[in-house]
């Protein structure tokens, strides 16, 4: 038996009367590129977001490697709530509002982490950033104030940020959604050469394009279910299921009208 | 009214041994009470029960409560349970455990001001609870509530006052006693009010600049915030 490399098993989340989550289990291998898609309110965010225990399931586990992120089974002792945080650390998250600190510039937004989390002396974090900064094309920015960049500029910071921590596997939420237009491509060039580099990634995303032409695995999901999943032409093709087809229909007029 | 000059000369010396005590005091109480306030407020929104409920007890029962009765409370009713302190000690404490309910609940806003994504993006990337807020959420919020500190800390110099009522040879006793001796009360509290609105304005000048300065250094939303809040303040004062 091959063992995952991350594992979402039976996870449930209800937000009051709402199901966010009912009973979603995940597989994906290292190196593999899954693109979440579904209506607003689908649960596809909460489910990203239980992945690294952020928001905390009801009832479930994840696993990272074999190893135990979180379960609800049983409440988090001290010793593995230091465990959940290093365990996050090799989960870079991306969210949709960027979540840059706008009290710190540019450079000491990608290197307060790895001095505090990932206990890295200034020199070598300062190194670091300066690497993953120039990667991601904002080595003329570092020391510019989060508040004087464009929203493209600060998911681009905000995925240096995660990269810095020499993440294992990035979680998406929507890093496009509140971009101008015109700017959504600097973002998705960085996350291709993501792709490129074999990153494993989760990516909840309206941009389907994208999701097509890079993705290994599109995921849909309706009302906190898994409803179709499997590769990107014949997902998106051939749809099997009722939803799914109403779903890219409603994305096609959306898109046509604009 | 004839003023009589005099006394302003004769009976500075005097007044201004009763400002270095206030002062003295004021002075130790806020560098108790903002660190108090400030665990007070962590406190609050402690997952752990216990220690939340006896923060929101102590700031409820603080800052409902006249301070004057307060101070009763802790300069008749310590002595009881072997507590047998100074008037001056008494004072700061009792203007130390006042200030900090009120600084607490003016961090707590300022830790709700910020963002949540902060906390998210904060504690996503790996950091503890309490690292997330000392290195983001704390210093965002500095620049939001340095404006309303400032306002608490001069309420709590103009509260000093009361100290009076138990026996501690602070300004305004001071003022009281001088009066006493020369029958001359125009004259007299002229003077002390000026040397609390002369130590007041001078704090509540470096505290502007202060705050032009972060807001120089940083072009920040929060800051933005904190200029909003600023205005606010000028209007009401």
């Amino acid at each position: 038996m091959t063992l995952n490399f991350l594992e979402l098993k039976g996870l449930h989340k209800k937000f009051g009367e709402i199901t966010a989550l009912n009973n979603v289990s995940l597989n994906v291998s290292k190196g593999e590129v899954i693109f979440i898609i579904g209506p607003s309110g689908c649960g596809k965010s909460t489910l990203l977001r239980a992945v690294n225990w952020l928001t905390p399931p009801d009832k479930g586990e994840v696993c990272l490697e074999g190893d135990i992120v979180g379960s609800s089974s049983s409440k988090l002792t001290i010793k593995e709530s230091k465990l959940l945080n290093s365990f996050r650390a090799r989960m870079g998250m991306v969210f949709q509002q960027f979540n840059v600190w706008p009290h710190l510039n540019a450079l000491e937004n990608v290197v307060r982490a790895q001095i505090v989390v990932a206990k890295r002396n200034k020199a070598e974090a300062e190194a670091k950033a300066l690497k993953i900064l120039d990667e991601v094309g904002l080595s003329d920015k570092i020391n510019e104030w989060p508040d004087n960049l464009s929203g493209g500029q600060k998911q681009r910071l905000a995925i240096a940020r995660s990269l810095a921590m020499d993440p294992i596997l990035m979680l998406l939420d929507e890093p496009t959604s509140a971009l101008d237009p015109e700017l959504v491509g600097e973002v998705l060039s960085v996350l291709r050469r993501l792709v490129n580099n074999g990153m494993t990634m989760l990516i909840v995303t309206h941009e389907l394009g994208f999701a097509s032409k890079f993705g290994d695995r599109i995921v849909f999901m309706d009302g906190g279910e898994i409803i179709e999943e499997g590769i990107p032409k014949k997902i998106l093709k051939t749809p099997k299921t009722q939803r799914l087809k109403m779903f890219l229909e409603k994305l096609n007029i959306t898109s046509f009208k604009q | 009214m004839n003023l009589e000059y005099t006394i302003f000369i004769d009976y500075a010396p005097t007044l201004l041994l009763g400002f270095w005590l206030t002062l003295k005091i004021v002075v130790c109480a806020i560098a108790l009470g903002i660190p108090l306030g400030l665990f007070l407020a962590l406190g609050k929104r402690s997952p752990f029960v216990f220690l939340s409920f006896l923060s929101t007890s102590f700031i409820e029962i603080f800052r409902n409560t006249p301070f004057i009765i307060q101070v009763f409370l802790f300069y008749y009713v310590l002595p009881f349970y072997g507590l047998r302190l100074s008037a001056e000690y008494v004072g700061i404490l009792a203007l130390a455990a006042f200030g900090s309910a009120y600084f607490a609940e003016i961090i707590r806003a300022g830790i709700d001001a910020v963002p949540k994504g902060q906390l998210e993006s904060a504690r996503a990337i790996g950091m503890t609870d309490w690292q997330s807020m000392k290195n983001i959420i704390l210093p965002q919020t500095l620049s939001i509530v340095l404006p309303p500190l400032t306002n608490q800390t001069l309420t709590l110099i103009k509260e000093s006052a009361i100290l009076s009522t138990i026996t501690v040879h602070e300004l305004t006793m001071t003022g009281l006693m001088v009066q006493g001796e020369t029958f001359r009360p125009f004259e007299v509290f002229i003077m002390v009010a000026l040397l609390y609105w002369a130590l007041n304005e001078t704090i509540a000048t470096i505290m502007r600049r202060f705050e032009k300065n972060i807001n120089k250094n940083r072009n920040t939303g929060s800051t933005k915030n904190s200029s909003a809040i600023l205005k606010q303040n000028e209007n009401i004062r």
